[in-house]
């Protein structure tokens, strides 16, 4: 992969890593929406599609509230679309997997860090906040957006260089069927994730009736198809 | 006065101050902390609303409000705005210190569980999963697309309608809270997303299924089926995240073994 691939990808990583939490929230940090996007910059949107649908299972799986820790799943699929470009089909999604859960996991501590990192900044500055001191206000803020560019900069970069690492030396160990169960096993537990995520926020009530509807409607589409 | 006129006439007032805010407000998580959560943002949101106490000459009362608009504040991003207009309100309508404070505390819990409710799991997951639909019935970038354009046409209509509401409302922010459209949004957004969702789950597994062999497909539903009952039975001490690592950990061992 070329370096100005590679420097774009980054760019993306970084935009979908600011949009999760800082700015502007418009959802393109949902896997569904990073995935085909670096799929279009590596003229691969297939993979990019089946990853972004991968990672957006495992997405279901997590409620971003209030000081929740959770993984970061939109660099991480970047990073995972750059893995799977190389190597289509199963073993693409595999090697995504691999690459874009690990990501994912980095990305989640890294956030962590970002709001204590962010803390120490508020505690630092608090005689001129409750002064009113609108430019201390301003330049706070500033900085914690700044940092969180930083940060998703760092996670995307570690996550392209992880694709570049399960690209040379993992394809190439793994036979056809090792390549297939690895595939299955990420979509395993992705539909597994998804299905459990959901049915959590779901409950028990009148919902899962509405939940129970929608599987049985989505079963006959798939069997009629 | 009714609500709508309401808010018509009070959009009317400091349109430019308020369109700065919202522009703001879509950066109110950038400086997200444990000190004081959103606070730093909600008050970078309401500085533009309190410029006019400033410009009356009464810079004290401007910084003072500037001061508490930046403390401790949690709630729901896409309904922060609601907050940041009733408190710019009342400061601008006189309201003591201590009542800010209160309206603001209030406004907490609600507006973080209302949001949750209707954006978290309702709108956002109802609305990726006619993304995934879309996508596993082969419709592509369009789906993706798509799901850009619908999802953010309810979202920037929320934290507008938020802001404006607070602005309108004031004080009595909560009257907004109870208004028809979003009480009924709240109860569909639940359902919807079930639906949606549900029908996603089966279509995305033949999407994937598709491509491999048969032992590969038996092997998919039984690992699916372990994984989840193991997620279900272990929920809240296994992530799926967690879970997904250690199935492709055996998955390679299981390959390696079996050449």
């Amino acid at each position: 992969m070329s370096l100005e691939l590679q420097l774009l990808l980054l760019v993306w990583g970084t935009l979908v890593g600011l949009d999760l939490v800082s700015v502007p929230q418009m959802m393109i940090a949902r896997p569904v929406v990073a995935g085909p996007i670096a799929g279009a910059m590596l003229g691969d949107i297939t993979t990019g599609l089946q990853l972004g649908v991968l990672f957006e299972l495992f997405q279901y799986d997590v409620l971003p509230v209030g000081a929740a820790r959770y993984p970061e799943y939109g660099p991480a699929t970047v990073a995972a679309v750059a893995a799977a470009h190389a190597a289509p089909g199963t073993l693409g999604i595999g090697i995504g997997a691999v690459v874009g859960l690990m990501t994912a996991l980095l990305g989640g501590s890294s956030m962590h860090l970002w709001r204590r990192l962010n803390a120490r900044s508020v505690h630092a500055a608090e005689g001129e906040l409750e002064a009113g001191d609108t430019r201390t206000l301003v330049r706070l803020h500033v900085l914690g957006i700044a940092r969180d560019a930083l940060r998703a900069a760092v996670v995307t970069a570690a996550g392209l260089a992880l694709a570049q690492l399960a690209r040379t030396f993992l394809a190439g160990q793994l036979t056809v069927r090792g390549v297939t169960l690895l595939g299955v096993a990420a979509v395993a537990a992705a539909i597994a994730a998804g299905t459990a995520g959901t049915l959590r926020v779901v409950g028990r009530g009148a919902t899962l009736r509405w939940f129970a509807a929608g599987v049985m409607g989505g079963t006959m589409l798939a069997w009629l198809r | 006065m009714t609500p709508p006129a309401r808010l018509a006439r009070s959009a009317r007032l400091p349109g430019r101050s308020l369109r700065r805010s919202l522009l703001r407000l879509f950066t109110v998580q950038g400086s997200w902390n444990y000190e004081r959560m959103q606070g730093i943002g909600m008050g970078v949101a309401e500085e533009p609303l309190l410029r006019d106490l400033q410009a009356t000459g009464n810079g004290a009362a401007y910084r003072a409000a500037v001061a508490r608009g930046a403390r401790f504040f949690n709630a729901h991003p896409y309904l922060c705005g609601l907050a940041v207009g009733a408190a710019a309100r009342a400061e601008h309508e006189g309201a003591t210190p201590e009542q800010v404070e209160r309206l603001r505390t209030a406004l907490c819990g609600p507006l973080g569980s209302l949001g949750d409710r209707l954006v978290w799991v309702g709108w956002l997951p109802f609305t990726s999963g006619l993304a995934l639909i879309g996508v596993a019935l082969g419709v592509g970038l369009g789906a993706v697309g798509g799901f850009l354009v619908v999802y953010n046409a309810g979202h920037v209509a929320l934290r507008w309608w938020a802001l404006r509401a607070g602005w309108a409302y004031g004080v009595r922010v909560a009257v907004a809270l109870h208004e028809p459209l979003l009480r009924r949004a709240s109860a569909w957004s639940g359902p919807a997303m079930a639906l949606v969702v549900g029908a996603a789950l089966p279509l995305v597994a033949e999407y994937f299924a598709g491509t491999l062999a048969g032992w590969a497909r038996g092997v998919l539903v039984a690992a699916t089926i372990a994984g989840f009952a193991l997620l279900w039975w272990r929920r809240g001490k296994l992530t799926g995240l967690r879970f997904g690592l250690a199935l492709l950990a055996v998955a390679a061992l299981a390959g390696w073994v079996w050449r």
